[in-house]
């Protein structure tokens, strides 16, 4: 179990996907308006990836190296949209409002990413320890995020429908500019230089 | 593994599971399909409960593309839907007519304007302008209509506005042109 918990922890903090990979980056940036977007794409996007990591484990063996992308490419694609069809059956206003950044995590850097680098070249249990991990990672990342920009943006903290607080002061004149996709750009880079300067680096 | 790196097996491995693909494909339609449908009639039956609270049941007619609110089996207005480009994509609008052809009232079904600034066209303190409205005062102010911008979401607001308008003139005629 030893190997399980190490995958687990790395995608947490020294290979996050978002802060230290740097991957997956454009979902991250675009999603991250709100809380309930986060969290809500944080879901599909882990157990896409967990789904992803287990099948191409399993069949690791079998895929020649010559056809291993499209063959990666399209079970990807297979369990993207069967979240985004589940999604849009059950709980439709989370679906209507990840619009089209659900079937984009087909080209989401970091499923394929692991698919490539890990699942293919380790046993399944890894592969699970591995997806969960960078599950995580992914999770606390965008709802870091996300907390920033809805704070600043909006001046107030919203979850779920459920009002909890107002920042005074803020509140009345939110700072816009953190809704928009440059307000993205300013948090991430905020936050990627702080982890920099803080001393986390690339473990790999 | 010599066998495996030539000859057909890459392509008959890839049609395999591209097949599998397929039959996980349809079984999941085929669960979803029908719940996808009904969330969005949901969806419209709840909006339209808004505009018309009296509303007790509604008929959607196909060939008009008309909803019909009904209350004791007499039409209470019309409603129908408008679509117009936002600063985001499509704004899919839901609107309600009295049966004297004023408005009664507009829903927000779907949008992907900026959260915080161009989605607050789906709030209330927006939409609350419309009721009551006559075609030609359905404009923004500034262009000498009754309807106030969004502070910061002009091009939010006027999609909206123009939207509407241009989805009732076309059924005020589409409905003359049959009777």
């Amino acid at each position: 179990m030893h190997s399980f918990t190490k995958n687990f922890l790395k995608g947490i903090i020294r290979s996050n996907p978002t802060f230290i990979l740097l991957l997956g980056l454009c979902p991250t940036l675009a999603v991250s308006t709100s809380l309930d977007n986060a969290v809500g794409m944080a879901a599909a996007f882990t157990s896409v990836l967990l789904a992803s990591n287990i099948i191409i484990s399993l069949i690791r063996n079998y895929v020649p190296i010559r056809v291993r992308i499209p063959v990666f490419i399209v079970i990807i694609a297979t369990l993207v949209t069967i979240v985004d069809l589940i999604l849009q059956g059950f709980i439709p206003a989370l679906s209507k409002s990840l619009g089209m950044y659900i079937p984009l995590i087909v080209v989401n850097c970091i499923i394929l990413g692991r698919a490539e680098a890990f699942a293919s070249k380790d046993n399944t249990t890894n592969s699970i320890a591995d997806a969960l991990g960078m599950g995580v990672g992914f999770a606390w990342a965008i709802v870091l995020i996300s907390l920033i920009r809805q704070l600043l943006g909006t001046g107030a903290l919203d979850l779920f429908g459920h009002h909890l607080f107002t920042v005074p002061g803020l509140g009345d004149n939110p700072v816009t500019i953190f809704l928009l996709p440059m307000g993205a750009f300013f948090a991430i880079g905020v936050l990627l230089a702080l982890f920099r300067w803080m001393g986390v680096s690339t473990g790999e | 593994m010599g066998a495996r790196k030539n000859g057909f097996y890459p392509v008959m491995l890839l049609t395999l599971i591209v097949f599998i693909s397929i039959v996980a494909l349809t079984l999941t339609n085929a669960v979803t399909k029908d719940k996808i449908e009904l969330a969005k009639k949901d969806e419209i039956a709840e909006m339209l409960i808004t505009l018309f609270p009296k509303m007790e049941g509604f008929t959607y007619d196909e060939k008009s593309d008309l909803y019909i609110p009904l209350a004791e089996q007499q039409p209470l207005g019309y409603a129908f839907m408008a679509e117009k480009s936002g600063y985001g994509g499509a704004i899919s609008i839901l609107v309600g007519l009295e049966p004297d052809t004023t408005l009664r009232g507009i829903r927000i079904i779907s949008q992907q304007e900026t959260p915080g600034l161009g989605s607050r066209i789906a709030e209330s303190f927006f939409l609350q302008q419309f009721p009551g409205l006559a075609v030609d005062d359905v404009e923004l102010t500034r262009k000498g209509g009754e309807v106030d911008a969004i502070t910061g979401a002009t091009i939010s607001s006027s999609a909206v506005v123009e939207g509407v308008r241009k989805a009732i003139l076309d059924k005020l005629n589409q409905l003359r042109r049959e009777t």
